[in-house]
C-alpha cells in the first residue's frame, strides 16, 4: 500500500463524512500532524479506536472543543450552545467511526474489518502509533481536525 | 398513515441523526424507538409493534447480526423489515445481511435522501410480497 494511497483515502474519507454527515466543508488539507503556521497544541478531543483484519491498526480523530461542538451541532442539527461536552464527544467518536471504515473500504474494498468501539482518550493518554501509517490535517475554517492511521504489518 | 420505527446503534449521536433524517424526510413518523444493541431492541419489540427496524452491525451485548437471526426466526418479528445501516461496505458482509433477512442496506456516510429511498424500497418490499 503506497503512501500516496493511503493520504488519497484519507483526504476523500474526511471530505465525504463531513460534508454529508455534517454539512461543513474542508478549506484546507494536507499531510502531517499538524499545519505548518499551527500552535501545536494537542487537540482537546482525541477518539479513537482500533481494527482487526488485513491490515489491522488503529485510527485517531483529534479536534478541538470548540471545533468539536461547531462539527456536533451540523450533525445532530442544532445550535452549537445546546451541546453539552458529552454530545460534542458522542459525534466526534461517530466521525471516527465513520471515516476509518471509509478509509478502510477505500483501501480494501474486498476485506473484512472488525472495528472497535471508539473511545475518547486524554491527549496525554494517546498511545503513539508505531506502526506504518499517514497523519493528515484539516481546516474546516474553525479549528483544525487531525486524523492518524496507523498500519500494522500483516504476516 | 403514520410510521412506526425503532433506531438501533449503540451510538446516541448516530440514533439522533437517524431521528432526525427521518423527520424532515417527508415520511409521517409515528412512534420513534430507540435502542443501543440487539438485546435491547428485542425487548422493545415484545411490547411495541413498528414498521421497520433500522440497525447497525457492531454493536456490544448483541450485534446487528445476532438482531437479524433473532428477529428471522421469530414467528412474528420476521414480518418486521429491518434495514442496515453501518460503516461495514464489504461485499461479504452486505450479503450476509441479506441472507440473514435485512430488506435493505445503506452505508454510512449517507445522505439523507439515500435512507428515505432505501427504508421507502424496504417497505415496499413487504407491501409488495404480503
Amino acid at each position: 500500500m503506497e503512501p500516496n494511497e493511503i493520504q488519497t483515502a484519507l483526504a476523500a474519507a474526511v471530505e465525504e463524512v463531513l460534508e454529508t454527515m455534517c454539512f461543513t466543508t474542508v478549506l484546507a488539507s494536507a499531510e502531517g500532524a499538524v499545519p505548518p503556521e499551527g500552535d501545536g497544541s494537542a487537540p482537546a478531543l482525541n477518539a479513537e479506536l482500533h481494527f482487526q483484519g488485513n491490515p489491522s491498526g488503529g485510527f485517531r480523530v483529534g479536534v478541538p472543543m470548540k471545533l468539536a461542538r461547531v462539527v456536533g451541532a451540523g450533525f445532530l442539527g442544532r445550535e452549537e450552545t445546546e451541546l453539552s461536552d458529552s454530545q460534542a464527544g458522542e459525534v466526534v467518536c461517530e466521525l471516527a467511526n465513520m471515516i476509518c471504515g471509509t478509509v478502510l473500504s477505500r483501501l480494501e474494498s474486498k476485506a473484512t474489518f472488525q472495528i472497535t468501539h471508539p473511545e475518547l482518550t486524554p491527549p496525554e493518554h494517546s498511545v503513539s502509533f508505531e506502526g506504518a501509517g499517514a497523519k493528515r490535517w484539516f481546516d474546516l475554517g474553525e479549528g483544525i481536525l487531525t486524523v492518524s492511521l496507523e498500519l500494522q504489518q500483516t504476516v | 398513515m403514520q410510521l412506526h420505527v425503532l433506531i438501533v446503534d449503540d451510538s446516541p449521536a448516530m440514533r439522533s441523526f437517524i431521528r432526525r433524517v427521518l423527520e424532515l424526510s417527508g415520511l409521517e413518523v409515528g412512534r420513534c424507538l430507540e435502542a443501543s444493541n440487539g438485546e435491547e431492541a428485542l425487548r422493545l419489540l415484545e411490547d411495541n409493534w413498528v414498521d421497520a427496524v433500522l440497525t447497525d452491525i457492531n454493536m456490544p451485548q448483541m450485534d446487528g447480526e445476532e438482531l437479524l437471526r433473532r428477529m428471522s426466526g421469530h414467528e412474528v418479528l420476521h414480518l418486521i423489515p429491518v434495514l442496515v445501516v453501518s460503516t461495514d461496505r464489504t461485499e461479504g458482509r452486505i450479503q450476509k445481511m441479506f441472507t440473514l433477512g435485512a430488506k435493505g442496506y445503506v452505508t454510512k456516510p449517507f445522505a439523507p435522501e439515500t435512507l428515505r429511498e432505501e427504508l421507502e424500497h424496504s417497505l415496499g418490499v413487504v407491501h409488495g410480497t404480503e
